[in-house]
C-alpha cells in the first residue's frame, strides 16, 4: 500500500497536469500568442509623443485685418512704430502651441474644414489648395494641414469693433469632431478680443504667469497614446488569461475529469488551490513580463505594479472559476465569458477616452485596478499614493475570488 | 494521519443506505457486503440506483441515510485513507484527452503519492503498451474503456468500483476487460461492478444483487438465484414421425429417474436440455420489468 500523500504533492501533481493541458491546447496557445503580438504591435504603432500645437485658420489674413483697421488702431493709441512693427510681423510663422493658417476667402476656409478641399503648405509658407475630387496631383514638397477650427472675421472687424458697432458678425467654423469645450473657448477668445478693441476691459484679473495649473503641469510634456495604453495592455493580458483559464476549468467540468481526481486522495480544496495558483500565476507572470518588456517599471512604481497585477490576476482567476463552472458547453462558456468580462473591460477602455470617468464605471470591480495601473505606469505614482484604489481593489478581489471558489466548489461537488 | 491497520472480513459493508435527488428517491434502504477477492455484480436497468450507490461509496455523494463502511472506516468524512485504497472506473470516459496514455496513468498515480508507478506494465495488461505515448484523443472507444480500467488499477486498490465497465464494447474487448477484472479479484481486491448486461453479471460475479427502483430485490450467487427462481426441469426433444415433439420433465418428481432412463433409451431422442432460468428471466419475474429499460 502506498504511503499517505501530502497535500503539497497532490497540488504539485495537479499543477503539472494543468500545465500539460494548457500547453497541449492549440486554442489557449493561439489565444496567448495573438494577445502578446497584439499588445506589442499596439504599443509600437501608437505615437510616443503628443503634438500640442493647435492649428487655427483665420480669414481674411491678419495683415488685411490690420491694414483695414489701421485708423481704428491709431485712435486706440497705437504709435506709427507699433503699427509698422505689426505690419512687418509674420503672424503665420509657427509659434509654440499655435499654427495660424490664413485664408483669403472664407469659403475656402470653410471648405477645408468641411473636408471638401485640402490645404497644403510648402516649406516657403505658401498655402496651396487642392480639390481631391478633381484628382489633381498632390503638391510636391508640401505638408498637408489638418485644420479643425477656423474664424472668419469681417475685413473691417477691428475698425467696426473699435467704433462700437453692435452687429459685428464673426463666424467660427469647426469640424464635427472638435469638442464643444474648444468651440466655446474660441468664442470666448473672440469676445475678449472684441472687448479689448472696443476699449472695455474684461472684468477679470489675470496673473502675470497667465494661469495656474493645479497638479502636475504637463504643458509640453503630455502623456502620449503609447504611455496611455500600457495599463490597458496589461489589463488585456489578464483578461485573455481569464478566457484560457475559464476554458480549462470548463473542459475539466464538462468532461468530468474532475470526478476522477476527486475519488483519489485529492480533495476539492486541493483542486481549487491548484486552479488558483495556476490561473493567477499564468496571468500574473505574463502581465509582469509584458509590463517589463514595455518598460513600465521604475524604481518607485514597481511595488505598486506588482501588487496591482497580483490583485488583478487573482480577481480574474475568481472570474474564470465562475465562468468555467457556469458554462454547460463551449458556446455557453463563451457566453458567460463575454457576460462577465465585458463589463470588467469598460474601465480599461475609459482611460483612453478624454474627460472624467462616469460614476457607474468607477463602481466596477476592475476600476481600482485600472486606476492603480494608470497611476503607476503613466504618473509613476507609488504605493503610498495609490493605497486607496488598491484597498478598494482588494475588497473586490475578496468578493469575486470568494464567489468563484464557492461556485466552482459547488459545481464539482454536484457532478 | 493514521495508517490503515484493519483487515475487516467485509471490504464493503452497507446498511440501509439511502439517497434522493430532490423528491426522487434514487436509493432506498440498500444493504449488502462485499468480501476481499469477491466480485459482486449490481444488476439492474438504467436509473435503478446502481451508479448512485457507487457514487456514495466512492465519496462523490453524501448518503442521505444509512451507513456504509469501506475497509472498516465509515464513509462520508472526506477520508483520504479510504480514497487511497479504492479504484474507480466511471461510466463516462473521463480521461484527459490531450494527455498521453502514460501521462494519464502517471498523473493519477501521483495523486496517490506513487513515485514510480509501473504504468507501462498496467498498459501492457490491458493491451495498450504500444500506444502508451499517444494522446488519448486518438483512441477508439474500446481503447478508452481499457484506459479507464487501467487507471482504476494504478494504485493496486483493495476495492474496485466499476460502473458499466464493458458497456457498448465489442465482444473481444469485453472479454479482455473481464479477464483483467478477474485477475484483480484473484489478487484480493473486492470488486463492486454495476451492469445491466445479465451475461456479464453471470460471467464475472461471484454474487449478484438485483436492484430495481432503488431497492435490492434479491442478492445471492448466480447459481442459487437460478435454482431458487428457475424451473427444475429438463426439456427433451424427440422425433415424432415427420416432426419433433418436446417433453418437459420435472426433476423433483418421484418418477423422474425412471422417465429419464426410458427416454434416454429411446431411438427417437434428439436432445436433452436443463431448463435453467437466465438472470434476466429471474429479474423480470422479481420486478416485472426487463433489464434493458
Amino acid at each position: 500500500m502506498s504511503r499517505p500523500v501530502s497535500r503539497r504533492a497532490i497540488i504539485g501533481a495537479l499543477l503539472k497536469k494543468e500545465l500539460i493541458a494548457y500547453s497541449r491546447d492549440t486554442l489557449y496557445l493561439v489565444l496567448t500568442a495573438m494577445t502578446l503580438i497584439l499588445v506589442f504591435v499596439l504599443f509600437w504603432v501608437l505615437p510616443d509623443s503628443v503634438d500640442e500645437t493647435i492649428t487655427l485658420a483665420v480669414s481674411p489674413p491678419v495683415k488685411t485685418l490690420v491694414s483695414e483697421g489701421e485708423s481704428s488702431l491709431r485712435a486706440l493709441g497705437a504709435t506709427e512704430e507699433q503699427l509698422a512693427r505689426l505690419d512687418q510681423a509674420d503672424l503665420t510663422r509657427k509659434q509654440p502651441g499655435l499654427d495660424l493658417v490664413e485664408f483669403d476667402r472664407e469659403a475656402d476656409m470653410a471648405a477645408v474644414i468641411e473636408g471638401r478641399l485640402e490645404a497644403w503648405r510648402t516649406d516657403d509658407g505658401e498655402l496651396i489648395l487642392r480639390d481631391p475630387a478633381t484628382g489633381e496631383k498632390k503638391p510636391e514638397g508640401a505638408t498637408r494641414l489638418v485644420i479643425d477650427i477656423g474664424i472668419a472675421f469681417p475685413a473691417r472687424f477691428i475698425g467696426e469693433v473699435a467704433a462700437g458697432a453692435r452687429d459685428v458678425r464673426v463666424t467660427v467654423y469647426s469640424d464635427a469632431t472638435v469638442p464643444e469645450e474648444i468651440q466655446s473657448a474660441m468664442k470666448s477668445f473672440i469676445r475678449e478680443a472684441a472687448y479689448q478693441l472696443a476699449g472695455a476691459k474684461v472684468p477679470v484679473t489675470m496673473l502675470d504667469e497667465t494661469s495656474l495649473v493645479l497638479g502636475t503641469d504637463r504643458a509640453g510634456d503630455q502623456i502620449s497614446m503609447r504611455d496611455k495604453i500600457v495599463p490597458l495592455l496589461a489589463f488585456i493580458i489578464l483578461l485573455m488569461e481569464t478566457f484560457s483559464m475559464s476554458s480549462l476549468i470548463s473542459v475539466e467540468v464538462l468532461q468530468r475529469t474532475v470526478s476522477a481526481v476527486l475519488v483519489t486522495p485529492a480533495r476539492v480544496s486541493d483542486l481549487l488551490a491548484a486552479k488558483t495558483i495556476f490561473g493567477t500565476g499564468l496571468a500574473f507572470g505574463q502581465g509582469i513580463i509584458v509590463l517589463a518588456l514595455l518598460g513600465a517599471f521604475t524604481a518607485s512604481n514597481w511595488p505598486v505594479l506588482v501588487l496591482t497585477m497580483l490583485i488583478g490576476a487573482t480577481m480574474f482567476t475568481g472570474v474564470a472559476m465562475i465562468v468555467g463552472a457556469a458554462g454547460k458547453d463551449f458556446i455557453g462558456q463563451l457566453f458567460y465569458a463575454m457576460l462577465f468580462t465585458m463589463p470588467l473591460l469598460i474601465p480599461a477602455v475609459s482611460i483612453l477616452l478624454p474627460g472624467s470617468t462616469a460614476a457607474w464605471v468607477q463602481v466596477l470591480p476592475t476600476y481600482p485596478i485600472i486606476e492603480a495601473l494608470v497611476g503607476a505606469t503613466v504618473y509613476d505614482q507609488t504605493l503610498a499614493q495609490l493605497w486607496q484604489p488598491l484597498a478598494y481593489g482588494a475588497a473586490w478581489l475578496v468578493v469575486l475570488y470568494g464567489t468563484g471558489l464557492v461556485t466552482l466548489k459547488r459545481k464539482v461537488e454536484s457532478l | 494521519m493514521t495508517q490503515f491497520d484493519a483487515t475487516p472480513a467485509a471490504a464493503i459493508e452497507v446498511d440501509g443506505l439511502c439517497y434522493s435527488y430532490g423528491d426522487l428517491e434514487a436509493v432506498k434502504d440498500v444493504s449488502f457486503g462485499v468480501r476481499p477477492g469477491e466480485i459482486l455484480g449490481f444488476l439492474g436497468p438504467n436509473g435503478a440506483g446502481k451508479s448512485t450507490t457507487i457514487k456514495m461509496l466512492t465519496g462523490q455523494l453524501t448518503p442521505k441515510g444509512g451507513t456504509a463502511r469501506i475497509l472498516g472506516r465509515e464513509i462520508g468524512h472526506d477520508d483520504p485513507e479510504i480514497q487511497a485504497r479504492i479504484g474507480v472506473c466511471f461510466e463516462e470516459k473521463n480521461l484527459y484527452l490531450n494527455m498521453t496514455a502514460l501521462e494519464n496513468l502517471d498523473f493519477h498515480a501521483s495523486l496517490f503519492g506513487i513515485k514510480r508507478p509501473d504504468s507501462m506494465e498496467i498498459l501492457r495488461r490491458v493491451g495498450l503498451a504500444d500506444r502508451a505515448k499517444d494522446r488519448v484523443s486518438t483512441f477508439s472507444k474500446g481503447m478508452r474503456q481499457r484506459m479507464m480500467i487501467s487507471r482504476a488499477f494504478i494504485n493496486q486498490p483493495s476495492i474496485l468500483f466499476l460502473d458499466e465497465p464493458t458497456d457498448g464494447l465489442d465482444p473481444v474487448t469485453s472479454a479482455a476487460i473481464r479477464t483483467t477484472i478477474k485477475q484483480e479479484a484473484e489478487r484480493g481486491a473486492a470488486v463492486l461492478l454495476t451492469t445491466h448486461d445479465m451475461f456479464e453479471a453471470d460471467a464475472l460475479s461471484d454474487r449478484v444483487a438485483f436492484i430495481n427502483e432503488g431497492r435490492i430485490v434479491a442478492i445471492d450467487t448466480s447459481e442459487n438465484l437460478k435454482l431458487k427462481y428457475g424451473k427444475r426441469s429438463v426439456k427433451i426433444r424427440l422425433r415424432d414421425g415427420e416432426g419433433v415433439r418436446e417433453e418437459h420433465i420435472p426433476l423433483d418428481s418421484d418418477d423422474t429417474s425412471g422417465r429419464l432412463a426410458e427416454l434416454a433409451a429411446s431411438p427417437d431422442l434428439l436432445t436433452i436440455h436443463t431448463e435453467e432460468a437466465t438472470l434476466e428471466a429471474i429479474f423480470i419475474e422479481l420486478t416485472g420489468r426487463g433489464l434493458a429499460g
